[in-house]
């Protein structure tokens, strides 16, 4: 509709144009009366009218007259197309289609009159790609389109959009995050794809488990179940470490979809990283394998280090051995004294002394698995020990046990250990007969192995140097008191010296070596307790004694405190495609300027192979950070090399599929439309007339006004000028001119 | 309770003193001097100022022939007089002071010397022989000890106190006299360093060149002697184990043999 007015704008004020009409009226009133007499009064007010009207039409231009046209428009609304490409859009889609996205991009393309082709020919349209992100899509790239990533949150991905856009049309199978409480103000007509009627599956949707435990307690895992279509049947839900089954439960489906927790548990009787799954077999028919296992990895660690000691008899350095292990909460120390051997006369009936029963047999065949370390001091095993003892002792070094010898004069004549299986394990040869050397004097000093290795490199706070140079180390270990008496042993070519006598030949005092998955270490000499009191008298504290022991056990033990690196790991797990960081810390006797510097890390994935990684020093003396971006799900290793040690974690990468739950869900896109004012639809609706019906709700509507001056018309100069052209041709006929 | 007999001792000894000169001390092995090294047990007596501080030096002959008699503990008879400035002092095991009278306070460097022993895992065991409370040696050991340890005071052990059951299960205190029925000590954590006695314990251990103990114990005679053996036993093995017993294994074999 036109809506013409006119409008005034005066150039001068109104009444200076009052003022000048009424001078023109009253020059054509006298102009009238001196016509009267000479032509009449028809003529004279004929021609007096004449005038009338151009003064009347010059004086109207003074208020400036303007003719404004108005005209009213439509306005089609913009219409964003959401196409969901979240992983669940690959899932299978309705019929005869191979994923949801492809029956959503049949939706838009296919069919007669293609949905797409005919909301561009109404509306402005554009087309956007939902996932973990929003992305504008061009139609030509519709047929390339694949189904990845997580499920987009489209509360955030529709503030984008509602500033430009009246209308939203979501093609989705529902799973997208969604905010009911915060709406955005831009109504959401949805399409689902997908048919929840149809889909049959079985996930682990979630696992909880510890991501470290104590070895010989019963660790819990709680797997939550959840199945669709599968009413009525049983289930075995599976806990493995690799191939081996470690426990299995059954659980009942009773309804569809359905959700249950099963506890599984089981205790972990080695430490170190166990890398387990849970599983639910592949039933017939289930659309999704690849959700029914979950990776996840557990560190057993010991609760507390447990140590059975056997000393040869009472004496200075079992005291001072026991001192330094009961004074330490992390250790259970269980120790046999020989007070009485079978030579010595008791002079009491037995309920008068306090002498135990020597329990060899409970011990050596049947505990012995339950200790991590087992110290002998200055013990003569025959008088005690049977052979399969000793065959059991080996077998513990060989399955991961430590086992420590400490020296002293029963150990002479070899101790009968040479020629048992204990000597097998032994870091030492016995070379002589008379081996135990008395009043010898001897210092000892740090053999080259000894400077480096994590026993005896004490940290510069004990050895009080302040360069980090390994001469303060040597040195330092020079100072200690001579030994009163020690064992003169040969390191076998397999072992390692760390420290050794100082005067003459350099017999060694301390050596350690491996054994199978285990231990050992020989210290050759009962006055190491010198070291102590020595260091005391000297003023300088009993440190170094203590740190010395503490090292011994930590070592044969494996304890990962000794680990001369240590990385720690994000607290949840990583996701494919997204960067996993890593911080990694170098102990600070590695700090040394001789081992600085010497750092590498790798990455292997779950098929061992080599992924691309980055290190990074993070500023801070020793400290690391890591990083690899994973490329797909299951359990990662990750090695740090340094000069002074290595160490290897492993960690779950969730795989893009794991856990994933693809079942249609319309109800949620029913949800979606309803708290934006939209409008839920289905394949069946007439798709293109349910939009534009919907879409006239939003039609928006503007007014043109256009503004023209009267003055800038031609035609109405050409009518003023009119009245004086007439006027001018009466005069003249009527003899006026 | 059945009683050790000690006779024994003195004719096994004596024998081997008639065999020994017979031999020209040729049994007498060098290691067996004091050269000696420290695995064998021995007592290192503490040499002081003022007072009498060697009132029984014929003491440690038979209770160290008893230690090895009996345990595993191998001994050496011959003691080693030391004073707080050895240079050895911190490496002997276990730390013996006697005497009857007065003795000159520690020097302050003597004090701080003894405490640092004492603290980090060093042994002493005191006592006074003179037979009665409250004479000269015990009232300065205990202002001495007061002034070392001013937190920890000289107490009275409990009858559970790893001392009473290192070896053998004492029920009674021997000694030469009978002044107190229980040791004293200084105890810091789990550990006494110190134990003190007014017993008289060497004065009974004490024995001549011929085998014949040089004093009477009273008024409990051998029986009171027997214990004083096996409570200095019972000292020895605990300095060289600690709080052994009170480990967790061996509580119901204790408890039992207790309630026998």
């Amino acid at each position: 509709m036109n809506l013409d007015q006119m409008t005034i704008a005066p150039v001068f004020s109104l009444w200076l144009i009052l003022l000048l009409f009424s001078l023109g009226v009253v020059s054509v009133v006298i102009q009238y009366r001196l016509m009267l007499g000479r032509l009449g009064h028809s003529r004279a007010l004929w021609l007096c009218l004449l005038r009338l009207g151009a003064i009347f039409f010059l004086i109207a231009f003074a208020l400036n007259p303007s003719l404004v046209t108005k005209k009213e428009h439509k306005v089609s609304p913009a219409i964003a197309i959401l196409l969901d490409t979240s992983q669940s859009m690959g899932q299978p889609g309705g019929p005869g289609k191979v994923s949801r996205l492809e029956e959503a991009k049949a939706l838009l393309t296919e069919g007669r009159n293609p949905l797409l082709k005919s909301l561009n020919e109404r509306f402005e349209v554009r087309l956007y790609g939902v996932g973990e992100s929003l992305r504008t899509i061009e139609v030509k790239e519709l047929g390339d389109l694949k189904a990845h990533g997580k499920n987009g949150n489209l509360s955030e991905i529709l503030k984008e959009l509602r500033a430009n856009y009246t209308l939203a049309l979501l093609l989705s199978d529902g799973n997208l995050k969604w905010n009911e409480g915060q709406p955005p103000n831009l109504p959401i007509i949805t399409l689902p794809v997908g048919n929840p009627g149809e889909y049959k599956d079985i996930l682990i949707k979630a696992v909880k488990a510890p991501s470290l435990a104590f070895r010989g307690r019963e660790v819990m895992i709680d797997a939550t179940i959840k199945s669709y279509g599968y009413t009525g049947l049983t289930l075995p839900v599976l806990l493995k470490e690799g191939n081996k089954l470690i426990t299995a439960k059954n659980t009942h489906i009773n309804a569809s979809p359905s959700e249950v927790t099963v506890s599984l548990s089981f205790t972990p009787d080695e430490v170190g990283q166990k890398n387990l799954s849970i599983s639910i077999p592949q039933q017939v028919g289930e659309s999704l394998v690849s959700n029914n296992s979950v990776n996840l990895s557990v560190k057993v660690v010991r609760d507390k280090i447990r140590i059975l000691m056997v000393s040869g008899n009472p004496s200075m350095n079992y005291r001072f051995m026991r001192t330094v292990l009961k004074n330490d909460p992390s250790i259970d120390l269980l120790s046999f004294v020989i007070l009485r051997t079978p030579s010595d006369i008791l002079n009491v009936p037995t309920h008068e002394q306090s002498l135990i029963p020597f329990p060899v047999e409970t011990l050596f065949s049947k505990e012995i698995k339950n200790f991590d370390l087992l110290i002998f001091d200055n013990f003569k095993y025959p008088l005690y020990l049977s052979p399969h003892h000793l065959e059991s002792i080996r077998e513990f070094v060989r399955g991961g046990g430590g086992f420590a010898m400490i020296g002293g004069p029963n150990l002479v004549n070899e101790g009968g250990y040479a020629v048992s299986p204990i000597g097998e394990i032994l870091p030492i040869r016995f070379v002589e007969k008379e081996d135990y050397q008395r009043d010898s004097k001897a210092g000892v000093r740090l053999s080259r192995a000894g400077v480096l290795h994590p026993i005896t490199r004490l940290s510069s706070d004990l050895t009080g140097d302040v360069t980090g140079d390994d001469a303060d180390r040597l040195n330092f270990w020079r100072e200690m008191p001579p030994l009163d008496g020690f064992n003169l042993l040969e390191a076998k070519s397999s072992a390692t010296v760390l420290l050794e006598s100082g005067d003459g030949i350099p017999w060694p005092i301390l050596t350690v070596s491996s054994y199978g998955n285990g231990r050992a270490l020989v210290l050759a000499t009962d006055y190491s307790w010198k070291w102590d009191m020595g260091m005391v008298a000297k003023g300088k504290g009993n440190h170094a004694y203590l740190r010395l022991v503490d090292r011994m056990v930590r070592w044969l033990t494996k304890d990962a405190s000794m680990d001369s690196v240590q990385i720690a790991l994000p607290e949840s797990t990583g996701s494919v495609g997204q960067e996993i960081e890593v911080r990694i810390k170098l102990r600070e006797e590695d700090l040394s300027p001789n081992l600085r510097s010497v750092v590498s890390f790798s990455v292997f994935n779950p098929d061992g192979l080599r992924v691309e990684s980055k290190l990074k020093p993070t500023g801070q003396p020793g400290e690391y950070l890591g990083s690899f971006l994973p490329q797909k799900g299951g359990i990662y290793k990750l090695k740090v090399e340094t000069s002074a040690g290595n160490l290897e974690e492993s960690m779950v990468v969730t795989g893009l599929l794991e856990s994933l739950d693809a079942s249609p869900n319309h109800e949620q896109l029913k949800k979606v439309s309803t708290s934006t004012g939209g409008k839920f639809l289905s394949t069946s609706d007439d798709l293109l007339r349910e939009i534009e019906n919907y879409s006239r709700k939003g039609e928006s509507r503007f007014i043109e006004e256009k503004q023209s001056s009267v003055w800038a018309s031609p035609f109405v100069m050409i009518f003023v000028l009119g009245f004086f052209i007439l006027e001018w041709y009466f005069r003249r006929r009527w003899g006026l001119v | 309770m059945r009683t050790p007999s000690l006779n024994r001792y003195s004719r096994r000894n004596f024998l081997s003193l008639g065999l020994g000169l017979a031999a020209g001390f040729c049994f007498l092995s060098p290691k067996s001097l004091l050269s000696a090294s420290f695995p064998h047990f021995f007592f290192a007596q503490l040499k002081y100022r003022g007072g009498e501080w060697d009132p029984n030096p014929q003491f440690a002959e038979a209770i160290i022939e008893e230690l090895e008699l009996r345990t595993s503990i191998d001994g050496v008879k011959e003691r080693r007089v030391t004073t707080l400035s050895d240079p050895d002092l911190f490496f002997y095991p276990f730390l013996y002071m006697a005497g009857k009278y007065e003795f000159d306070p520690f020097t302050p460097q003597e004090g701080e010397t003894l405490k640092r022993l004492l603290s980090y895992g060093g042994f002493l065991f005191a006592e006074d022989t003179a037979g009665a409370k409250g004479f000269g040696f015990d009232q300065t050991f205990r202002r001495e000890m007061k002034k070392l340890f001013p937190d920890h005071e000289l107490r009275r052990l409990p009858l559970d106190h790893s001392v009473y059951q290192s070896f053998y299960l004492i029920e009674s205190i021997g000694g030469r006299q009978k002044v107190n029925p229980y040791l004293e000590g200084i105890t810091i954590d789990n550990w006494t360093p110190v134990i003190y006695s007014q017993n008289d314990l060497s004065g009974a251990w004490s024995r001549d060149k011929f085998g014949k103990w040089i004093n009477e114990c009273l008024p409990g005679g051998e029986v009171q002697r027997s214990a004083a053996f096996k409570l200095g036993i019972n000292i020895i093995v605990y300095s060289l184990t600690s709080d052994y017993k009170k480990d967790v294994i061996h509580h119901p074999f204790i408890k039992r043999r207790q309630t026998l």
